[in-house]
C-alpha cells in the first residue's frame, strides 16, 4: 500500500476517500461540520453522513483532544484552526472553504455531536433544488416528536418569540444548528460573532436580506453525549450580552 | 504646607503618566481626541492637587458635597469609558486574529487535503482490497 506509507493511519472510511470520485446525487452539496473536542464521536458522525453526502468539510476549532487525528481517518476534508475561535468562526471558515470547492452549490451546517440526521438534510436540499427558497432552516418545533426536553422547549420558544428578527421571518426555532444555504446565500453570509451568538446573528442577517427563508421540521437526537456537550441554558445570558454589545459597537 | 507630601506624590504620578503617554505617542497616531482628553486630564489633575479648595467649590456649584466626591464620580465615568474602549479594542483585535487564523487554516487545509484525499486513483486500487471486506459488512 504505497499511499499508506505517507499517512500511516488506518483508514476509517467505508466510502471511497476522494470526494469528487464518487458519483452521487449529492455531489453539489457540502456539509460543514464545526468540531471542538469531539474526538469520541466525530469519526462515526462523519462517516455516517458520508454515506449520503460525499463532500464534507470538518473544521477542527483548535481542539485540545485527538479530534484532528480522528477526522484524518475519515474521508472528510479537514481544516484546522490554529487556535480555538468559537463555533461561529468555525462555521464561517467551513463555508469559505466549501465555497472555494468546484461544483459546490448547496451548503449545509451540521453538528459534530451526531444530533442531526442526514435524511433531514436531504429533505432540506430538496426544497432548495425545487427553488422554493434560498435558505432552509431546521426547526425542532414544527412537528413535535417529543424529543426536546420541556425546559429547553420553553426557553428556545421564548427566544424565538422575543427576537424581533425571528418574528419577522416567522421562525419557530432560531437556534437550530441544522441549516442548508444556497450558493447565493452562503456567499453573502459573513459570520462575525465567533462564539455562540452566531445563530442570532445569522437570523438577523437573513431578516435583513432579500433571501427567501423557510423552515423544515427536523428530528434531533438528544443522546447522552449531545446532552453533555450541548449548550447549557445559562449560556443564553452570554448570547444576549454578545448580541447587545455588538449593536453598540456598530454605532 | 500640610498637603505638601500628598501633593508631591500626586504630581509626580501625573507627570510620569504624561511621560509614559508621550513615549507611546506614535502608537496611537489617529486618536487625536483621546490625546487631547488625556492632556486635559493631566492639567486638571495637577491643578486639582495644587488647589483642592477649587474642586470643592466646583462640587458645591454642581450640588455635590465634597470635591473628593466629584473626583470619584468623574473617575467612575472615566472607568466606564475605558472599559468600553478596551472592549472595542479587543473586539477589533479578535476580528484580526480570526481573519488571520481562518486564512492560515484554509491554506493549510487545501494543501493537506489535496495530498490526503486526491491521490485517489493510486490509493483506490490499494484500498479496494480493504474496501471489499468493508463492503461485506455494509
Amino acid at each position: 500500500m504505497p499511499a499508506q506509507d505517507v499517512t500511516p493511519i488506518t483508514e476509517h472510511s467505508y466510502v471511497p476517500l476522494s470526494a469528487g470520485a464518487t458519483v452521487s446525487q449529492y455531489d453539489d452539496v457540502w456539509l460543514v461540520i464545526p468540531a471542538y473536542n469531539e474526538g469520541q464521536v466525530i469519526a462515526d458522525v462523519v462517516e455516517g453522513a458520508r454515506k449520503t453526502f460525499p463532500n464534507i468539510v470538518v473544521v477542527d476549532d483548535g481542539s485540545t483532544d485527538d479530534s484532528a487525528e480522528h477526522i484524518a481517518t475519515t474521508g472528510a476534508h479537514l481544516v484546522r484552526h490554529p487556535v480555538n475561535l468559537g463555533q461561529g468562526a468555525a462555521l464561517q471558515t467551513g463555508l469559505k472553504y466549501a465555497l472555494a470547492q468546484p461544483g459546490a452549490r448547496y451548503f449545509a451546517t451540521f453538528d459534530a455531536d451526531g444530533q442531526h440526521q442526514t435524511k433531514d438534510v436531504e429533505t432540506m436540499v430538496g426544497v432548495l433544488r425545487r427553488d422554493e427558497a434560498d435558505v432552509v432552516l431546521g426547526s425542532r418545533f414544527i412537528e413535535q416528536n417529543g424529543q426536546v426536553p420541556w425546559i429547553k422547549q420553553v426557553v428556545l420558544r421564548t427566544a424565538a418569540a422575543v427576537s424581533p428578527t425571528a418574528r419577522k421571518l416567522k421562525l419557530t426555532d432560531a437556534h437550530n444548528g441544522l441549516r442548508v444555504l444556497s450558493r447565493k446565500a452562503a456567499e453573502q453570509l459573513n459570520i462575525t460573532m465567533n462564539g455562540m451568538a452566531h445563530a442570532s446573528e445569522l437570523v438577523g442577517f437573513l431578516a435583513g436580506s432579500d433571501l427567501r427563508v423557510t423552515e423544515v421540521p427536523v428530528d434531533i437526537l438528544y443522546t447522552e453525549y449531545s446532552r453533555s456537550k450541548g449548550q447549557s441554558l445559562i449560556n443564553g445570558v452570554n448570547i444576549i450580552f454578545d448580541i447587545s454589545l455588538r449593536e453598540r459597537g456598530r454605532r | 504646607m500640610k498637603y505638601f507630601w500628598i501633593q508631591l506624590v500626586l504630581i509626580v504620578g501625573s507627570v510620569s503618566m504624561a511621560l509614559v503617554f508621550i513615549r507611546t505617542w506614535s502608537q496611537a497616531k489617529n486618536r487625536a481626541w483621546k490625546r487631547i482628553a488625556f492632556s486635559l486630564f493631566v492639567v486638571v489633575n495637577v491643578y486639582a492637587v495644587l488647589r483642592p479648595t477649587d474642586v470643592t467649590w466646583l462640587a458645591h456649584q454642581l450640588g455635590v458635597g465634597r470635591g473628593t466626591d466629584l473626583v470619584l464620580y468623574v473617575m467612575v465615568l472615566a472607568m466606564g469609558f475605558l472599559t468600553l474602549n478596551t472592549f472595542l479594542r479587543f473586539r477589533s483585535l479578535e476580528k484580526k486574529i480570526t481573519d488571520l487564523a481562518r486564512t492560515v487554516a484554509i491554506n493549510e487545509g487545501m494543501r493537506h487535503n489535496d495530498e490526503r484525499l486526491s491521490t485517489e486513483p493510486g490509493a483506490e486500487a490499494a484500498v479496494t482490497a480493504d474496501a471489499d471486506s468493508d463492503s461485506v459488512k455494509a
